[in-house]
């Protein structure tokens, strides 16, 4: 199974170097694709100076695009799995070949790498009242249970790399999984941690926190009515 | 009735208008087949001043309480309905730059010689 992990990196330079070399050191076997999404440091100069397999945008085009753009160079080499995986150093690679377990396993579509599936950690603040109230929106709009929809570490199969690849809004975010789970079915998760990010500066504060949140719970519900 | 000037007026502004359309398609700010909208509105408005008892006799047959209200009603839903449109198509032109910068970025990767 040849998965390829994609490392959307836009103003990454703290800590782009660190999650690479964990990355490859903790799995050897996995493809990796850093997307400098038109960054504006020095992301670009590491990439070509430590010879990391990474694309450079030519203007910041956000996340879903950049993401994207891993799906079609997954798509166009022909991957069978591929996994969104933060440049931050959130993400702990070692959860990759246990995702990849299950997908196959299973034969899922989707699998999360999910903070809140064993119960041993529980969102906290803003984002732990939206996410219980995406997970409950899910619940009700598709009838399955996510613990952590939100959570960014996800893995995909071939049929959902074409989707992504091929698809005029198809973005890596919590309302997509809930279509997904709905029209595609397989979704599933495995319980994870997460470290907390090592470098660079998070997009959540708190007014973001609503935006995201509001926005992502009327898209679920658009998506339910109109796709 | 109208009185006189502010008929003239209506008519100035109408015209004022047609003609600033016309001067951004010679100065290629915009294409003529995005201008047909705005040409076709100045044109409107030019006749309804011209004619203001068109448009009266039409808001008293449909009902309205003054012609005022009908012709705000009327250019209100048409400006709604062009700024969505103008919503889509910004949505479809972010789609395509983005797919565009994309593909530079993946040829890029094939062959580095070229940037």
């Amino acid at each position: 199974m040849r998965i390829l992990a994609i490392i959307p990196a836009y103003n990454e330079e703290a800590c782009l170097e660190n999650t690479v070399e964990q990355l490859t050191s903790a799995c050897p076997e996995i493809d990796y694709l850093i997307v400098n999404d038109g960054s504006r440091d020095a992301t670009e100069r590491i990439i070509a100076e430590r010879h990391f397999n990474g694309v450079n945008l030519p203007v910041n085009t956000g996340l879903t695009s950049a993401f994207r753009l891993g799906m079609k160079y997954a798509l166009r080499n022909g991957y069978d799995a591929a996994v969104q995986f933060d440049a931050d150093g959130q993400h702990l690679p070692e959860y990759i070949p246990i995702m990849a377990h299950t997908l196959s396993e299973h034969s899922a579509n989707i699998v999360i790498a999910s903070r809140y599936l064993d119960g041993s950690a529980k969102p906290t603040g803003a984002r732990g009242v939206g996410q219980r109230l995406i997970t409950l929106l899910i619940k009700l709009t598709t009838g399955c249970s996510i613990a952590d929809p939100t959570g960014g570490m996800r893995m995909y199969n071939k049929e959902m790399i074409r989707l992504f690849a091929t698809s005029f809004d198809a973005a890596p975010e919590p309302d997509m999984v809930a279509l997904i789970a709905r029209k595609y079915g397989g979704v599933l998760e495995i319980p994870a941690k997460m470290q907390e990010r090592q470098g660079g500066s998070s997009y959540f504060d708190i007014i973001n926190v609503l935006k995201y949140m509001a926005r992502t719970c009327l898209s679920i519900l658009m998506m339910r009515v109109l796709k | 009735m109208l009185p006189l000037y502010l008929r003239i007026l209506l008519v100035l502004g109408a015209l004022l208008s047609l003609a600033m359309v016309g001067q951004q398609v010679k100065k290629n700010k915009i294409l003529i087949e995005d201008a047909v909208f705005w040409v076709v509105l100045a044109a409107v408005l030019v006749i309804m001043a011209l004619f203001p008892g068109l448009v009266m006799s039409l808001a008293y047959y449909l009902g309205f309480m003054s012609a005022s209200n009908f012709v705000y009603l009327v250019v209100i839903a048409l400006l709604l309905w062009k700024v969505f449109t103008n919503s889509g198509e910004i949505s479809r032109l972010k789609a395509k730059v983005n797919e565009l910068a994309q593909e530079i970025a993946l040829a890029h990767k094939d062959h580095p010689d070229r940037r």
